[in-house]
């Protein structure tokens, strides 16, 4: 408490005009919470990360495009080897980079590997902070409902969503437009784009919600990387060879990365038949699961919001 | 928001709350000016329930009241308009990790309302006056414990609350940092007219800073009024401070029926005398004795005497016992 009791020359004045409403308080929660993951250097690793992927579809679909007017039906030369260009392009043709719903699906898809990460990464420094260090009680004691507090670090969640998907994609949109058919494209696929934004929006309103819970449940890091491991990647693995050994579908249901995938295609307006690997579970089972997984986090976080002013 | 000064701070009708089967506070009636407060009562008391009611997080399970004339039993809209007039001090670090002081202070203000070239300026200022220099810049979570202190009252004060809510406040701190805020709490409270009502279970701190005091045991009101007005005067009981012949003054004094309690190295005694008994005779005596008296003043209880004579009541029957000290404090006051 250095010079605190010397005499204190300055003084602070009083607040006589009027104040914002409580729910600009959402913006300002969301901006300091973007603001905290920003300062943290394994987010720009990550963030890195996110953008291989971004920039491996950016590069694949002008790639392709390229090869189709310039070598269609010429053998080249790759590592010694002479490679038929037109087996090359089935190859590519795999990762569906025709400017398609099926690419931007896809890419959403890729991204979900990293997003989770990144999610475990920030859901740990957002609400497991805030309970490892009593902040709630911070947020609690300002003018502001406990709902404003949640929408505000659930919106710096959306706002990492939306950078890593929804805008990438969007460029991946306009750069295939670019690509193929200029005007045509963009009249012919303008679904695809609000196709983009109903994926996004579901994996972002999905993911911040779970972000929010495993984060209030685990705290710390490690172990919530070690859940959304198990949620993403150990039931992924069992549901698999659950439905490939039964060929019933619905063990794919247990997949939540391959529901909201599922939930996805439908945005796009994709035909179920074409899903692979199949069989895949309906896309009303896949929506009633991830319906239910937002309100079982809701729920928790109603009830730990509660507990936290009780504590 | 506004709160007229000549209205009463804090009134409670016959106030509980309940957390299940456990009567956190069971009937608290009580009415309290502004000004300084201390909320005093030992662990489980419910001195932190009340706080949470005051802030508007919980609602009272029974009773009525009203805190800076809002209702406390209001929709939890209504109570949270509260927290504009009030300024809260958590015990607990309630740090967010990762932002400056400034930025945590200026984020509280933009909390509250504020545009945020306002708060920041206002953060700067509130950290000014808490003397914090280029520590402000500095991550919260390196700060010592008093810095934490003073960052916490900073994030309270920004938004220019009537009232401060502070929760032990000085507690983690070193006697010259503990000195050193309970002085700014008189500061804030005397020059820019603040209330304050301190929840502490140390006695010294109430006993420097407030002028009312609120005794909490078990759930209910033992005692509630000036403080000066709740010490038991004791009668006949004086402290004196002698030099010279102190025996043959302690023999004196003892032929005059007065009793020596206790007799201190540095010639400070705590005596009775009997009823009938007057000041000046002690005078008289030591002239006699060749003692020379420096001081002499009545022996009044301390606060901790106080605090611990009102929690030794078990329950409210007790309340005889207690005499006119368990009045509310509008009417004892």
């Amino acid at each position: 408490m250095k010079g605190m009791n010397t005499q204190l020359s300055l003084k602070y004045s009083p607040w006589q005009e009027k104040t914002s409403r409580p729910y600009t308080a959402i913006a300002a929660i969301g901006r300091i919470s973007l603001l905290l993951i920003c300062r943290q250097r394994l987010f720009w690793g990550l963030l890195a990360l996110a953008m291989l992927a971004f920039f491996f579809f950016l590069y694949g679909q002008y790639l392709m495009v390229w090869i189709n007017l310039q070598f269609a039906h010429e053998t080249v030369r790759i590592a010694g080897f002479s490679v038929n260009i037109s087996q090359l392009l089935r190859f590519l043709d795999r990762l569906a980079l025709q400017g398609t719903a099926h690419t931007y699906a896809n890419f959403i898809w890729f991204q979900g590997y990293i997003l989770v990460i990144l999610l475990c990464f920030s859901g740990s420094h957002l609400f497991g902070n805030d309970i490892i260090y009593n902040t709630m009680i911070f947020y609690y004691s300002k003018p502001i409902s406990p709902w404003y507090y949640f929408c505000g670090k659930c919106l710096a969640i959306i706002f990492l969503i939306v950078m890593t998907t929804f805008i990438p994609a969007t460029i991946l949109w306009f750069e295939a437009g670019l690509l193929l058919d200029g005007l045509t494209y963009y009249t012919q696929n303008y679904l695809v784009l609000l196709g983009i934004a109903g994926y996004s929006a579901l994996i972002a309103l999905t993911l911040s919600l779970l972000t929010a819970t495993t984060a209030m449940i685990f705290q710390r890091t490690a172990p919530m990387v070690l859940a959304w491991m198990g949620l993403f990647v150990l039931l992924r693995m069992m549901a698999n060879w659950l439905a490939m050994t039964t060929q019933e579908g619905d063990w794919r249901l247990l997949d939540f990365w391959n529901n909201l995938y599922l939930c996805g295609l439908w945005c796009f307006g994709i035909d179920h038949a074409t899903i692979r690997p199949i069989p895949q579970p309906h896309y009303n089972n896949a929506f009633l699961v991830v319906f239910l997984i937002i309100t079982l986090c809701i729920l928790y976080i109603c009830k730990q919001t509660r507990l936290e002013i009780y504590r | 928001m506004v709160f007229p000064s000549n209205q009463p701070l804090l009134e409670l009708y016959h106030l509980g709350r309940d957390y299940g089967t456990v009567k956190a506070l069971a009937d608290i009636t009580l009415t309290l000016p502004p000004g300084r407060i201390g909320l005093l009562g030992p662990n489980g008391a419910g001195k932190s329930t009340l706080l949470k009611i005051l802030l508007g997080w919980l609602p009272p399970s029974r009773g009525t009241g009203r805190f800076m004339n809002v209702e406390l039993t209001a929709p939890p809209a209504i109570r949270r308009q509260l927290r504009h007039l009030v300024g809260f001090m958590p015990e607990a670090d309630a740090i967010i990790p990762g932002l400056s002081g400034v930025e945590y202070v200026a984020f509280a203000g933009e909390l509250c309302g504020l545009p945020r070239r306002h708060a920041l300026r206002r953060a700067h200022e509130i950290l000014n006056f808490l003397d914090m220099d280029e520590a402000r810049y500095r991550p919260v979570e390196t700060y010592s414990s008093g810095m934490r202190q003073r960052v916490k009252l900073a994030q309270a004060l920004v938004h220019d609350p009537l009232v401060l809510l502070l929760d032990e406040p000085t507690a983690g701190l070193d006697p010259a940092g503990r000195e050193a805020l309970l002085q700014l709490l008189e500061r804030i409270a005397s020059e820019y007219d603040k209330s304050i009502i301190l929840s502490t279970h140390l006695l010294a701190d109430v006993e420097r800073i407030c002028d009312h005091v609120v005794v909490l045991a078990a759930g209910r009101v033992r005692a509630a009024g000036q403080v000066e007005q709740l010490k038991d005067p004791r009668g006949s009981r004086y402290q004196l401070q002698i030099s010279g012949n102190d025996t043959l003054f302690a023999q004196q004094l003892q032929l005059h029926h007065v009793a020596i309690l206790d007799q201190r190295e540095n010639g400070t005694w705590r005596v009775v005398a009997p009823a009938d008994w007057t000041p000046q005779r002690f005078f008289a005596v030591a002239y006699q004795s060749q003692a020379i008296i420096h001081r002499l003043v009545p022996d009044e209880e301390t606060l901790e005497e106080l605090f611990l004579r009102m929690i030794s009541f078990n329950n409210m029957d007790d309340d005889a016992k207690l005499g006119n000290h368990a009045l509310p404090l509008g009417e004892s006051g």
